[in-house]
């Protein structure tokens, strides 16, 4: 393998560059930021200096750093639901250890003070494409069946787009679901969704925080092309056992939390279940013995998530976190017993440790598995299949603040993976039908990175590193230099330009022909055959604050290429096939767009306007004769409003209004009389031409939502109304083609199309509860 | 209480809603067509020969068989060419309908090839070719009664562990004409050179008299009945991808090979 010199050259002139007489003389002020009253670390605050336009964000400890020039400052902290807090300090030649607490707002209805990462604070970030979700915010959002849900808030915001009505799924600038890195607390999840991709695990009441990476992305991530979903957990009260959670209309939650060890040690447990099983049980039970009834299937999903952190001392301290989830999905009658479960199981043992206030390391030992299996029994015979993925990783991060303006982050990581393929066994009481399939397959994906930020001077600062990843399978091995980039340039304090370059490598791939995220969609590593996906990503964009800083309008303009794209043959046996690598296809893809992103966050209303235009394409030579097409989810425009507004003390009114172009849709587009052999009936076969080339309509649908906080004696609770599709708007889901036949001779009449919708307008109501 | 009593109030609401007519008829436009030939062509060793030629129309279009009276079939076996004149009719043994005919059979043997060239005169032009295949024999037709009277099938063969196999297998109650109860394609890939059996559910009752035909077919044909099942899945399945048919024949869209099959028919007693 060769390395790109110029990148090289780059990346260490930039490092050996000295900076402006400004960055040379300053000192490291750092320390925690904790919230008074429970001395609970917060993750995600801003400690700023705004005359500077100097800020950081707290980690996962709530401890933050700073380089400040000598004299007297003022430190400015920000956060959800919290009030501002400012703290004076005298820079007098050497390093200072400044602890801050923040003091939770007065109002009760605190969480919908959205003030956390200010704007000035994401205007003067080096990093672009990046969006932050708290779960404060998604929190207040109206949602599907009152079902909080992080994952579609995210699909919100400019340049993510749903799978569809209801889909968990992100399609990220372009990029397919299986191109996105999701992480919780640092360890991979495999198969972010429940219920055929409707909600995704992650639940509210136990995740701090999500970041979105859309491009420019850091040099510590990579393994995806189109995105990082950064989740992390909430640590827990430090001071006293708290609970709360929510009664909804399909699932409750319980979320219990508090300190192990007063000062030492505090965990957090939550726990949801749905409960569609107990009514749809009951209907069953009732409706057992008649005519003509069909017994609904049993479905249900739950999950668990743990977190306990450890200090063990003043440099030390451990973190343990975990998620268990699992769907189930089954029938039973005499003869038809079939059962589908899937989940995945995700851990992560992470050590941080502080050699001093301007060098850190975490080191973080992974586990993460996903699974399906789908057991079925007619009569005699028996049916198995699953598959499965198994991760065990180890990472380690370093970050170094040094003089001159540079913060260094580098680290190195490994992971190894077991697959299994598509195991079958098919077999019958008498053993005389028996039969098994399937692949294991293990590979080793590692990494080492390096990146520099850099304030070059007040106007001006980069992110810059480079990364080399290696993947092994099946002995063969892929190496590559993934490049990183990201500056920015401040052309008035209150505007920003900014731009980006991004390598990325994909070296395991998602076996699905569905374009929706399945539970049966499997992992396949890279492999003889098989070659690593590639991306490249180029954006520039112009930040601009006004109003006294309470509005921001981001613009972005993205181009992304992708290489060596996968996609399976027509007809593709994507289940039962020891051949699997045989029914892959390898092309091309290119997604290209404009964001505009219009926020705010501060006041009685906020909220945000984000507009996406953009086109995405893939080309194979096994589909559509070579010709390029769109993806299912190419919509050229893409508009989300969404409002937050504080009616009074006790009421909040919410609304979220989408707007996007309809789908791409393949439709036949011409029939011919199938006959057939002796003994089969004749049949109409669709004729399909080119791939996505027609259009569904276009999607709208506005969500309105009412927050209700009660007067409660024990501690907090609230009513959320919902109404989920207010107006009612059936959204095309899928159109399909039949026949017209008389209903006396069976004599076909014609032919005609049906659109089919999946959800009305949907109310719901859920109780919360904090004590 | 009175929350569960909420919720238990909002649950058929909830069902209610749910229960709304989801379903509407929309006008779609589709691009104009350009029809392509579609052929139908199977040979079987001894009996006369047969061909459907129709062609594709938009779907939109009126329902009425769309044959194409100037298309002129050739069948080429061992340097002599047939030709299968245009004379519609309906075969009152199977019920199916034909467009070409030529009442004299070829003399097929395993391993000869046979090609078709079907052409009209708007210069369309399909050609293709099969091999014919060896019949493979059922060695076992089986049943197992359970508790409950009701019987499952079990039809048992020997797979040729030397050839890539496909089979299709077919099981009719009663009678050929009234549909099948199984209709399914497979190939050896998972069982080369073993004994297969293809089993039932207990569908089956004492009396029911069941004819199982197992077809050795061909690579070309076996896809294309996977294609034309991926095809009609595909309309009206969200998450499946749009299949192209995969013809065995070039120039247009069909099929042409050869059957070649064992038909059994059993009595479950």
């Amino acid at each position: 393998m060769r390395l790109p010199f110029l990148p090289v050259c780059l990346f260490l002139l930039l490092f050996l560059l000295s900076p402006d007489a400004r960055a040379q003389g300053s000192f490291t002020v750092s320390g925690y930021v904790r919230v008074s009253g429970s001395n609970e670390a917060l993750i995600g605050a801003t400690v700023s200096v705004p005359e500077l336009r100097i800020g950081a964000t707290s980690d996962e400890r709530g401890f933050y750093t700073l380089q400040l020039p000598d004299g007297s400052h003022t430190l400015q902290v920000t956060y959800i639901g919290y009030e501002p807090t400012t703290r004076p300090i005298l820079v007098d030649g050497q390093n200072h250890t400044v602890n801050l607490l923040v003091a939770p707002a007065s109002s009760k209805l605190r969480e919908v003070i959205v003030e956390a990462n200010s704007l000035r604070q994401k205007l003067n970030n080096n990093l672009m494409s990046v969006e932050t979700l708290t779960t404060q915010e998604a929190k207040l959002l109206p949602a599907i069946f009152g079902e909080v849900d992080l994952i579609k808030t995210l699909q919100l915001k400019p340049g993510v787009q749903s799978g569809g009505e209801g889909s968990s799924g992100l399609y990220v600038r372009g990029g397919g679901p299986d191109q996105n890195l999701v992480l919780l607390d640092d360890a991979v999840v495999y198969n972010a969704s429940h219920l055929f991709g409707f909600f995704s695990v992650f639940n509210p009441d136990a995740v701090e925080s999500v970041e979105l990476y859309k491009g420019g992305f850091p040099a510590q991530f990579g393994g995806r092309l189109s995105s990082v979903v950064d989740v992390k957990l909430n640590n827990g009260n430090n001071e006293r056992i708290r609970a709360s959670g929510g009664l909804g209309l399909i699932a409750s939650r319980l979320t219990v939390d508090g300190p192990l060890i007063k000062d030492k040690a505090s965990f957090i447990v939550s726990g949801r279940r749905t409960y569609f099983d107990i009514f749809t049980r009951q209907i069953n039970r009732i409706q057992e013995g008649k005519e003509d009834f069909s017994p609904i299937p049993d479905y249900y999903f739950y999950d668990l998530n743990g977190k306990v952190n450890y200090k063990l001392g003043e440099k030390d301290e451990l973190f343990l976190s975990g998620y268990f989830g699992r769907d189930f999905f089954g029938f039973n009658d005499e003869d038809f017993q079939f059962r589908f479960d899937w989940g995945n199981k995700v851990g992560a043992l992470r050590w941080q440790h502080r050699f001093n206030p301007r060098f850190q390391v975490n080191t973080t030992f992974t586990g993460s598995s996903y699974q399906y299996n789908i057991n079925n029994k007619i009569d005699v015979f028996s049916f198995n299949l699953s598959s499965d993925i198994r991760d065990l990783g180890l990472k380690t991060d370093f970050n170094l603040v040094l003089d001159k303006g540079h913060t260094l982050a580098f680290g190195a990581m490994a992971t190894r993976h077991a697959f299994t393929i598509g195991r079958l066994n098919f077999d019958s009481d008498d053993n005389r039908l028996a039969f098994k399939a399937g692949s294991d397959y293990d590979a080793t994906e590692a990494a080492v990175y390096v990146s520099d930020d850099f304030q070059i001077n007040s106007r001006f600062s980069l992110n810059y590193g480079l990364r080399l990843s290696a993947f092994g399978s099946g002995g063969k091995t892929y190496t590559a230099l993934e490049p990183r980039a990201s500056g920015k340039y401040n052309l008035t304090v209150n505007t920003a330009l900014k731009g980006s370059y991004a390598s990325m490598m994909q070296y395991i791939h998602l076996v699905a022909n569905s374009g929706a995220s399945l539970p049966t969609d499997i992992w396949y590593p890279s492999n003889d055959y098989v070659k690593p996906q590639r991306s490249q990503q180029v954006a520039a964009g112009i930040s601009h604050l006004f109003a006294d800083g309470r509005y921001m309008v981001t613009n972005e303009l993205y181009y992304k290429w992708m290489h060596r794209q996968i996609d399976f043959r027509d007809g593709a046996n994507l289940f039962v096939n020891d051949k699997l690598e045989e029914e892959f296809l390898f092309g091309k893809g290119e997604s290209y767009g404009n964001e505009v992103y219009l926020e705010k966050i501060k006041g009685r209303t906020t909220g945000w306007i984000g507009y996406t235009l953009s086109w995405t394409y893939r080309q194979f030579d096994g589909i559509n004769e070579g010709r390029r097409f769109p993806t299912r989810y190419d919509r050229r425009h893409d508009l989300s409003v969404v409002l937050l507004h504080k009616l009074s003390k006790r009421i909040h009114l919410t609304g979220a209004f989408v707007y996007s172009s309809g789908n791409a849709y393949s439709l036949p587009v011409a029939r011919f009389a199938f006959q057939d052999v002796e003994g089969k009936n004749a049949t109409v076969v669709p004729v399909y031409n080119d791939r996505n080339s027609f259009r569904l309509d276009a999607f709208h649908r506005l969500d309105l939502g009412l927050v209700l906080k009660l007067n409660s004696k024990f501690g907090e609770s609230d009513l959320m109304f919902n109404a989920y599709n207010t107006y009612n708007r059936r959204n095309p889901y899928f159109v399909y083609f039949e026949q017209v036949k008389d209903k006396e001779s069976d004599e076909t009449l014609g032919f005609r199309a049906k659109q089919v919708s999946l959800f009305p307008v949907i109310p719901s109501v859920t109780y919360n509860f904090k004590f | 209480m009175k929350i569960k009593h909420t919720l238990y109030t909002l649950i058929p609401l909830l069902l209610l809603l749910l229960a709304c007519d989801m379903e509407q008829e929309v006008e779609i436009n589709l691009p104009p067509h350009q029809s392509q030939l579609v052929v139908e062509c199977y040979l079987e060793p001894g009996k006369p020969l047969r061909a459907v030629v129709l062609e594709s129309v938009s779907y939109f279009s009126n329902p009425q068989l769309p044959i194409v009276p100037d298309a002129e079939v050739f069948l080429t076996h061992k340097g002599r060419t047939v030709k299968l004149a245009f004379s519609p009719f309906q075969d009152r043994v199977s019920g199916k309908y034909f467009t070409h005919r030529n009442n004299k059979p070829l003399d097929l043997k395993a391993g000869d090839v046979v090609t078709i060239e079907v052409k009209d005169k708007k210069d369309r032009r399909v050609t293709g070719s099969t091999t014919i295949l060896k019949r493979v024999p059922i060695e076992a037709v089986e049943w197992k009664f359970n508790e409950k009277g009701k019987a499952y099938l079990l039809t048992s063969f020997q797979d040729d562990p030397d050839a890539e196999n496909y089979y299709r297998y077919m099981t009719h109650r009663d009678s050929l004409s009234r549909g099948t109860s199984r209709d399914f394609v497979s190939s050896d890939q998972l069982t080369n050179g073993k004994r297969i059996s293809y089993g039932s559910a207990y569908d089956f009752e004492k009396g029911d008299t069941l004819i199982v035909s197992l077809y050795h077919i061909e690579k070309d044909y076996y896809n294309f009945l996977n294609s034309i099942s991926d095809a009609k899945n595909a309309n009206g399945n969200p998450f499946a991808q749009p299949s192209r048919i995969v013809s065995s024949v070039q120039g247009g869209i069909g099929i042409f090979t050869n059957l070649a099959y064992e038909r059994k028919t059993v009595i479950i007693q």
